[in-house]
C-alpha cells in the first residue's frame, strides 16, 4: 500500500509541476532558514560545554551599588578575590584568573600588536584546553614562559613545533625574551576563552603586585566541589570580603570618598555566553544575547509557516482535481484513516524533497550566514546526532503541519459526490482567506520593520555628532609626553596635506571629583592637547581652549552637561577638586556637548585636562581632502621613526564611528532578508491561489466575455477578491508594527520618528506586489478565448 | 442477496426538498442480473449508491445477505464493500496517475493481499479482459472501451459477490458497449450478481429482470425471457 501511495505522490508532484515547485521552493526556503537558525541556536547553547568539569566551574561576579542606589553589575574582579576566597572557603577547589593585555611582540626584527592573557599556572588543569606540546602541569613553571595557540606558533615560527623558541615581549620601553613552553590546540570556536598568547600570572604579579580589592579588570573562575551550595558560598564571599578588605574600604572611604557597597556572586560558566547581566568580556569573547536566537527563530519559523500555509491553501484549492481518486479509493474499500495516511505521506514526500533542497541551500548560504551572524558554523555539524534528530523532527513537523489539514479535508469527501462530479469546495473559505491574510500581515509587518530599521540606521549614521569626524585619521602610537608630541606634530605637518595633529588619552573612564565645596561628581575623563578641540571643530561656548603653558598646572575644560549637573550659572573659574591627588583645578572653558561615544549612549558630563607630563597614546591627523594618498607614506615613515617598536596602523574616525552601529547594520541585513523571503514565499503562494481561482472561474470568465466584459473588467473582477485580503492584512499589520517598532526604538536614546509615510509605503508596496502577482494570472485568464473557457465546463 | 424495504432518501437544500427514493422495496437474488431503468432523476443512481454502501438511506431497511446494513458506520461499510461489491461507472473513474495494472491492483491492496499474489491475480484478470498488453499504460492512453474494460477488471479483481454498474456503456460506442455488456453477462454466468442502472433498452435486454422506476418508486418489473 505504501508503494502505491508513494507512486501516486511522486506522479502527482511530477504532473503538477507549477504547484509542486511553489510548494517545494517555499518549504525549501523555510526549512533552510529553520536549519540555519537551529545550527545557530545549537552553537549558542553549546558554548563552553566542552570543559570536563563544566558543571562545577563558575565565574566570580561583582556588584557595586552606589549611595544613590544605582547598580553596576560586572563579571570582572581584581587580583584579590581568587586567592582570598580559595584560602577561606572550603567549597572552592581551585581558581584561575585571566587578565587581558595588549602586548607588542618582536620577532625577527618585526613588531606585532598582539592580544595576550595572563593566567594562573593551573589554567590547563582547570579548563579542558588540550596542549599539542608542553605539559599542562609545568608550562608556566618559568616566570618568562609563554604558551601560544597553534595558529600563532605557525605565524611566528612557521611551525607548530615551537617549544624552546623565543619571542620578545615589550614591557615599558624594553623587550624581554620569553620562551615558548607550550603550544595549545586550536580553541573550539564555541569557547568564550580564545587562547592566543598565554603568560604566567605570576609574571604580571612580579611587575605589579595588586592587593587592592576595589579594582575590577580581570576574570576570576573558581571550581567548586560537586554538590556545593551556591548561596552558601556567595554568603561566605561577603564574609571574607568584609573581613579581609575592611581596612582598605575604610581608607578608600576616608581618602577617596568611596561609599559604594560591593558584593560578589557566582555565575555558572555555562551561563556566561548568553548572559546579558554579566557579559563575557575582558579577555572573554563572543558574548551574545539570547534575544538574537529568539528573533532569528521567530523569523525562521514564520517563514516555514508561510510555506506550509501555501501547501495547505494550494492542496485544498486543487482538491477537486483529486476528488475522483478519493471517491474511487473509498469505493474499492479505502477507509478515511487510510486516505489520511496517504495524503500525509504525500506531504511527507514533498517535505523530503524540500528538505534535500534545503540542505543544499544551507550549504550554499552558510558562509554568508556566518559573516552575518559572526559565527564559524560548519556543515559538518550535521553529523552531530542531536542535530540530525532535530532536523528529522523538523522534517516530520513540517510534513504534518503542511499535510494534516488538507488530509483531513480531502479524506472527508463524499464518494457519491466526487464520483458524480458534484463535490465542490467553495463556500466562504474563511480558513484559506485567513491564511492569506496572515501571510500578508506578516509581510507588511516585516516591510515596516525593515523601513524603520533603515530609517533609524540612517538617523544614527547621519546624525550631527557635534564635531567633525570627516578626514580625521587615527593612529594608535606609543606613549609620549607633550614634548615628544610637539616634535612628532612638527614632523608630520611637514606634509602639506596634514592640516592639524592632536592627541588624547583615555575617554570612557568614569572618574570622580569634588565640586561646590563638597559635592561629588562623576564624569568621562580625557587628557587632550591644545589642538584637540580645534581639530575636531568642537565649539568652545564659554571661556577658551587650553593654552600652553598657561593651563597645564590646573586648567580643565568641561562640557555643557557637566555645567548643568554641577548647577553652575557661571562655570568659568569654578573649582574641581581632585582631592585624592591633592589637586584643585579651575574651569577655563566650556564646550558644546558632543557625542564622544556612540548614539546608543547619552552624553554624560565630560572633563578634559592638559598637562605636559600626560602620557598620550592616540594621535589624530586632520588630512585635507584628496591628500590622503600622498600623506600616507610620510605618515608611516614618521611614525615608524618615532615608534620603531610599534606596529603602525591607521584608521579613520568616521569608520570607527560607523563601526559602533555594526549590530544595527547586521540586523538591517537580517530583517531585510527575512522580509524578502516572506514576501517571495507569500507571493508565489498567492500566485498559486490566483491560478486556481482563475481555473475555477473559467466558465464564468467565458460567459462574462460573451456578454461583453472587457479584459480590464475581468482582471479587476478576479483581482479584487485577493486585493481585499491584502488590504485587510495591511490594516491588521499597521497597529502591531507601530507598537513593535516603537518598542524597539525605545532602546535608543537618539531615535527617528515613526512617520505615517512608513506605513503608507509598506501598504502600497505589499499591495503592488500582490497586484502584480494576481494581475499577471488574471490577465492570462482574461485573454483566453471564450469558446475555450466555455468548453472547459 | 439484497432485500430493501420501504427505502427512503430525501435530498434537502435550504429551500427545496427532493424525494429521491420513496418507500422503495424490492429483492435481488444471488446470481441474478437486474437492470434498473427509468427517466433521469427517478432515483436510479441514488438507489445504486445506497446498494453500494456509498450513501445512507434516510429510512427503511437494507438487508445484504440477510444482515441489516442500513445503519453501518463508515468503517463497517468500507469493510463490507471491499470484500463483496465491485463498481462499474459510466465515466470509468480510473485514477489518472496510476497505470492499468495499478488501477486494477488497488482493491487488492485495500483487502491486504500480498504483492506476489496481487500480481498473479491482476495479470489473470487483465488477461481475461484482454487488456494485458496495455498493463503499463495510463488511462489517458486508452480508448473508452479499453478504459471500461479496465474498470470492469478492477470491479471483479476481488471476486465480489455483487457488481453494481451505473450506465456502463453510456460513454461507449455500440461495438465497445456490446463488448462490455458481454463481459458483464459472462461474469453473471460465472455466478456474480449484477445490478445495472441503464437508459438503454438494448443493454437492459442482457439482464434477467428489469425494474422500472419513476419518482423514486418501482412502477413495473419485467422478467426477461
Amino acid at each position: 500500500m505504501l508503494k502505491n501511495y508513494f507512486l501516486i505522490g511522486i506522479r502527482n508532484i511530477w504532473r503538477n509541476k507549477v504547484f509542486s515547485a511553489i510548494n517545494i521552493i517555499g518549504l525549501s526556503i523555510g526549512l533552510a532558514c529553520c536549519m540555519l537558525i537551529y545550527l545557530y541556536t545549537m552553537d549558542e547553547l553549546s558554548y563552553d560545554k566542552f570543559h570536563a568539569n563544566k558543571e562545577n566551574l563558575y565565574r566570580i561576579t561583582s556588584t557595586i551599588v552606589s549611595p544613590d542606589g544605582s547598580k553596576n553589575e560586572t563579571g570582572i574582579t581584581g587580583m584579590m578575590p581568587g586567592p582570598a576566597f580559595k584560602n577561606s572557603i572550603p567549597e572552592i577547589e581551585s581558581y584561575v584568573r585571566i587578565q587581558n593585555e595588549g602586548l607588542t611582540i618582536r620577532h625577527n626584527n618585526e613588531v606585532y600588536d598582539q592580544e595576550a592573557q595572563y593566567v594562573d599556572e593551573n589554567f590547563f588543569r582547570f579548563f579542558s584546553f588540550p596542549l599539542l606540546s608542553g605539559s599542562p602541569t609545568t608550562v608556566f613553571n618559568n616566570l618568562r614562559s609563554v604558551v601560544l595557540s597553534e595558529e600563532l606558533a605557525i605565524k611566528y615560527f612557521g611551525t607548530r613545533d615551537a617549544i624552546g623558541k623565543t619571542l620578545e615581549l615589550k614591557f615599558g620601553e624594553d623587550f624581554e625574551p620569553f620562551e615558548v613552553a607550550g603550544v595549545a590546540k586550536t580553541t573550539p570556536q564555541n569557547s568564550s576563552l580564545k587562547i592566543k598568547v598565554l603568560l604566567p600570572m605570576k609574571f604580571a604579579e612580579s611587575r605589579n603586585k595588586d592587593t587592592e580589592w576595589i579594582n575590577f579588570y580581570l576574570n576570576t573562575f573558581v571550581a567548586l566541589k560537586p554538590g556545593s551550595n551556591i548561596t552558601a558560598v556567595e554568603n561566605k564571599f561577603q564574609q571574607v570580603f568584609q573581613r579581609e578588605a575592611a581596612e582598605q574600604l575604610k581608607v578608600n572611604a576616608e581618602k577617596y570618598g568611596f561609599k559604594e557597597k560591593v558584593s560578589f556572586g557566582l555565575q555558572p560558566l555555562l551561563d556566561m555566553h548568553l548572559s546579558t547581566r554579566f557579559q563575557a568580556m575582558n579577555g572573554l569573547y563572543d558574548a551574545s544575547n539570547p534575544v538574537y536566537s529568539y528573533i532569528l527563530s521567530a523569523i525562521a519559523i514564520l517563514i516555514l509557516l508561510i510555506a506550509c500555509i501555501n501547501f495547505v491553501n494550494l492542496t485544498i484549492g486543487r482538491s477537486l482535481k483529486r476528488s475522483r481518486e478519493i471517491g474511487i479509493r473509498k469505493c474499492v474499500g479505502g477507509q478515511r484513516s487510510q486516505l489520511i495516511v496517504q495524503f500525509l505521506g504525500e506531504s511527507f514526500i514533498v517535505s523530503v524533497i524540500a528538505f534535500g533542497f534545503a540542505l543544499v541551500l544551507v550549504n550554499l548560504v552558510l558562509p554568508y550566514f556566518n559573516t552575518l551572524a559572526n559565527k564559524a558554523l560548519s556543515f559538518s555539524y550535521l553529523f552531530n546526532i542531536k542535530l540530525v534528530l532535530g532536523y528529522a523532527l523538523l522534517l516530520c513537523v513540517t510534513a504534518f503541519l503542511a499535510g494534516f489539514y488538507p488530509a483531513l479535508v480531502l479524506s472527508g469527501f463524499n464518494p457519491v459526490k466526487t464520483l458524480y462530479g458534484r463535490e465542490t469546495y467553495g463556500g466562504k473559505n474563511y480558513l484559506s482567506k485567513g491564511m492569506v491574510v496572515f501571510q500578508f500581515t506578516l509581510s507588511t509587518f516585516l516591510i515596516i520593520a525593515v523601513i524603520t530599521i533603515y530609517t533609524q540606521f540612517n538617523y544614527l549614521t547621519r546624525y550631527d555628532l557635534g564635531y567633525n569626524d570627516k578626514g580625521v585619521a587615527h593612529v594608535s602610537a606609543g606613549r609620549m609626553d607633550k614634548a615628544k608630541l610637539d616634535v612628532l606634530r612638527t614632523e608630520l605637518m611637514k606634509h602639506p596635506g596634514i592640516e592639524k595633529v592632536a592627541a588624547d588619552q583615555g575617554g570612557g573612564w568614569i572618574t570622580g571629583a569634588r565640586i561646590n565645596n563638597g559635592t561629588d561628581i562623576t564624569f568621562d575623563y580625557k587628557y587632550i592637547d591644545e589642538t584637540y578641540l580645534p581639530l575636531f571643530e568642537i565649539p568652545v561656548i564659554a571661556g577658551r581652549n587650553f593654552s600652553f603653558p598657561l593651563d597645564t598646572a590646573n586648567g580643565v575644560i568641561v562640557n555643557e552637561r557637566f555645567v548643568k549637573k554641577a548647577g553652575w550659572k557661571n562655570p568659568l573659574d569654578q573649582e574641581v577638586d581632585f582631592f585624592y591627588h591633592n589637586r584643585k583645578m579651575k574651569v577655563v572653558g566650556v564646550i558644546r556637548d558632543y557625542h564622544y561615544a556612540s548614539l546608543n549612549e547619552t552624553i554624560q558630563p565630560q572633563l578634559f585636562t592638559f598637562h605636559p607630563s600626560h602620557s598620550y597614546n592616540d594621535v589624530y591627523l586632520k588630512i585635507s581632502s584628496g591628500s590622503l594618498a600622498g600623506a600616507q607614506d610620510h605618515m608611516m615613515k614618521t611614525f615608524k621613526s618615532f615608534f620603531p617598536f610599534r606596529p603602525y596602523s591607521i584608521k579613520f574616525k568616521e569608520d570607527e564611528n560607523l563601526a559602533a552601529y555594526e549590530s544595527e547594520a547586521k540586523w538591517k541585513q537580517i530583517i531585510t532578508m527575512g522580509a524578502i523571503l516572506t514576501i517571495v514565499i507569500s507571493s508565489i503562494g498567492l500566485l498559486g491561489l490566483a491560478t486556481i481561482a482563475a481555473q475555477k472561474r473559467t466558465r464564468e470568465i467565458g460567459i462574462r466575455k460573451v456578454l461583453g466584459a472587457s479584459v480590464y473588467g475581468i482582471v479587476r473582477n478576479l483581482s479584487l477578491d485577493f486585493l481585499k485580503l491584502v488590504l485587510v492584512a495591511a490594516l491588521i499589520a499597521f497597529p502591531i508594527a507601530w507598537w513593535a517598532t516603537n518598542k524597539w526604538l525605545e532602546n535608543y536614546p537618539y531615535r527617528t520618528e515613526i512617520s505615517w509615510w512608513i506605513f503608507v509605503s509598506a501598504g502600497m508596496l505589499v499591495t503592488l506586489i500582490a497586484l502584480m502577482t494576481i494581475g499577471f494570472q488574471a490577465y492570462s485568464a482574461a485573454l483566453a478565448k471564450p469558446v475555450t473557457s466555455l468548453k472547459a465546463e | 442477496m439484497i432485500k430493501i424495504s420501504n427505502l427512503e432518501k430525501i435530498y434537502r437544500t435550504e429551500e427545496v426538498e427532493t424525494v429521491a427514493l420513496n418507500k422503495l422495496s424490492f429483492e435481488v437474488k444471488e446470481g441474478e442480473f437486474v437492470a434498473v431503468m427509468g427517466p433521469s432523476g427517478c432515483g436510479k443512481s441514488t438507489l445504486l449508491n445506497i446498494l453500494g454502501l456509498l450513501d445512507d438511506p434516510d429510512a427503511g431497511s437494507f438487508l445484504f445477505n440477510g444482515i441489516e446494513v442500513a445503519g453501518f458506520n463508515e468503517r463497517k461499510r468500507a469493510d463490507l464493500r471491499k470484500h463483496n461489491i465491485g463498481f462499474v461507472f459510466q465515466s470509468f473513474n480510473l485514477i489518472d496517475e496510476l497505470t492499468v495494472f495499478e488501477n486494477v491492483e488497488l482493491p487488492l491492496i485495500y483487502t491486504g493481499v500480498k504483492p506476489a499474489e496481487r500480481k498473479k491475480i491482476v495479470e489473470e484478470v487483465l488477461d481475461k479482459m484482454v487488456i494485458m498488453h496495455r498493463r503499463n499504460h495510463y488511462p489517458q492512453q486508452l480508448s473508452g472501451g479499453q478504459q471500461q474494460r479496465v474498470a470492469v477488471a478492477r470491479a471483479v479483481v476481488n471476486n465480489p459477490k455483487l457488481i453494481l454498474a451505473d450506465e456502463p456503456t453510456g460513454n461507449l460506442d455500440s461495438s465497445n458497449g456490446n463488448e462490455v455488456m458481454q463481459l458483464l453477462t459472462d461474469l453473471n454466468e460465472q455466478g456474480t450478481t449484477i445490478v445495472m442502472v441503464t437508459h438503454s433498452e438494448h443493454d437492459a435486454r442482457y439482464s434477467h429482470r428489469i425494474i422500472r422506476m419513476l419518482d423514486g418508486q418501482t412502477v413495473m418489473q419485467n422478467i426477461m425471457v
